[in-house]
């Protein structure tokens, strides 16, 4: 369990995504017409069609990531340093989180990384990636 | 001859800029008014279009300005405010709407709790993203990975615009040398980025009084014409996934205004660039075409920025050494530079300068707008 300060409040688009996270399935948006895989909620550019969450690889490389060493909020004074990262899914996407099971001295661009849940006090299961596992 | 859209910029007011200096923001509009209007010589009357750049009220503020044009807007694209103001003032002039555009700042950050760097965004912030600094990092990161940037490159871009900085009186730099050893000591903030990466939050005002280049004639000042803009959108970017790439959409806002004014990127003898943080410069100078991509932090080392330089930039310390005005730095940079009112940081015979402004941070894809002015000293 971990305590976050979470005062982002989905709304009913976002919604399906976090009742995913709950049952242990990382969805992503799909355009029946296109294929192309979309996070967060967005009509497809191409086509304007959306909003069909299909279950996604959880696969990806670190794009950029960054260690956040200043307490912007009082809620984290005892987590810094912490990381936050942007995930190069395998579908495309790019999703930010933090990475665990790692030392932020060994986030590395290019890193392979796997999705795990976490359970947090405010209510949210998180997606949160570590470093991928047999390749 | 001048023809249809062909504006300039008159009259330039810019207050005392500082760190809580406690004064009211419609105090700082009105101060910067009067100063713009005292530098060219406008009567209030003659002022028939306000454009209130960065979230300000326009109600309150025009009964507050006791100003009565014949149109008040409110405008808000972060750090692409005043370019983008610009572009609405000469599209009024172009259709006959307002004959004399005021675009007023004035904020002060430093009254508000907390200041503006630890906003959220929407989803990144249930992993703790708050803030400009982080997600400009996240560009950084990425440059350095792609390029091998390093901090010591992103730290000439800071030590450079100490160095214009230090003799220009008004700026929060003046006078306080900064040397690369002072940058690699200074904390950190979000890795990469350490505080000398970072510009501050400061108060102020800045009005800028934009007419026809016609009506400019009879003016006090000599006209800085605006000779071509442009925008671009990040958002775009974030569909492609090239976000952290180019860290904004300069392409098409380069393109638009370059080709507007019909000139190329060897007729500019001075830049502006939107410095929120070090690596914002080193970016734009490969994105806008001044080096070669990847290559802005060796360029920028190399003194290719300083003065007699290839492209002296942000010589008046910029956002970074100078004070931060949401946009209107590198506006009233330039045109002082146009002028030949640059002090000490003066470029010898400046013709062409190029502005930008990118902001709005939107969450995901950390900034939205990007713009780009050209402007030209008027002969």
């Amino acid at each position: 369990m971990s305590q976050r300060p979470l005062d982002y409040a989905p709304d009913a688009l976002d919604q399906p995504f976090w009742e995913g996270c709950e049952r242990g399935e990382f969805l992503l948006q799909r355009c029946p017409r296109s294929g192309r895989w979309h996070w967060p909620a967005v009509a497809d550019p191409e086509t304007g069609s959306g909003l069909e969450w299909v279950p996604a690889s959880g696969r990806g490389t670190i794009h950029t990531f960054t260690i956040i060493h200043k307490v912007f909020r009082e809620e984290y004074a005892e987590r810094v340093p912490y990381n936050v990262i942007v995930v190069e899914l395998e579908e495309g996407p790019l999703f930010h989180s933090n990475l665990v099971d790692c030392a932020n001295g060994d986030i590395r661009v290019g890193m392979p990384v796997e999705l795990v849940f976490e359970n947090t006090e405010g209510g949210f299961v998180l997606p949160l990636f570590r470093p991928r596992r047999g390749g | 001859m001048s023809g249809l859209g062909d504006v300039a910029i008159v009259g330039l007011g810019v207050t005392t800029q500082g760190v809580r200096m406690g004064v009211p923001e419609r105090l700082l509009r009105l101060q910067a008014l009067e100063a713009a209007r005292a530098d060219c010589g406008l009567k209030r009357s003659d002022v028939d279009g306000y454009i209130a750049c960065h979230g300000s009220i326009v109600f309150e503020d025009l009964r507050f300005l006791g100003l009565g044009p014949n149109f008040a807007w409110s405008l808000a694209s972060g750090g692409a405010t005043a370019i983008s103001a610009l572009i609405a003032a000469r599209g009024v002039i172009a259709t006959g709407q307002a004959e004399c555009v005021a675009l007023n700042y004035g904020f002060a950050p430093s009254l508000m709790r907390g200041g503006v760097g630890g906003y959220s965004y929407g989803y990144p912030q249930l992993f703790g993203l708050f803030g400009p600094a982080a997600s400009h990092a996240l560009h950084a990161t990425r440059h350095m990975a792609l390029y091998g940037t390093t901090s010591e490159q992103l730290g000439s871009v800071a030590v450079q615009q100490r160095a214009y900085a230090r003799v220009r009186p008004g700026t929060l730099g003046f006078d306080k040398p900064l040397t690369l050893a002072d940058h690699q000591q200074s904390r950190m903030i979000a890795e990469p980025l350490r505080l000398l990466d970072c510009c501050r939050d400061t108060d102020g005002g800045v009005c800028v009084l934009v007419t026809s280049l016609e009506r400019a004639q009879d003016l006090r000042r000599a006209p800085v014409q605006v000779l071509g803009l442009g925008t671009g959108h990040n958002v775009r970017n974030w569909y492609d996934r090239t976000v952290f790439d180019k860290h904004d959409d300069i392409g098409p806002a380069a393109e638009r205004a370059f080709g507007e004014a019909g000139i190329g990127l060897d007729d500019v003898d001075v830049a502006q660039l939107y410095d929120p943080f070090t690596i914002s410069v080193v970016m734009q100078l490969e994105h806008y075409g001044f080096c070669e991509p990847g290559q802005g932090g060796p360029f920028v080392a190399s003194g290719a920025t300083g003065p007699g330089g290839a492209i002296p930039t942000n010589t008046g310390g910029g956002q970074l050494s100078a004070w931060y005005a949401t946009g209107f730095t590198p506006l009233a940079e330039a045109v002082w530079q146009l002028r030949g009112e640059g002090g000490a940081t003066q470029v010898a015979n400046a013709e062409i300068a190029l502005v930008s402004g990118h902001g709005g941070n939107g969450g995901v894809q950390n900034t939205w707008a990007h713009a780009t002015a050209l402007l030209g000293r008027a002969r």
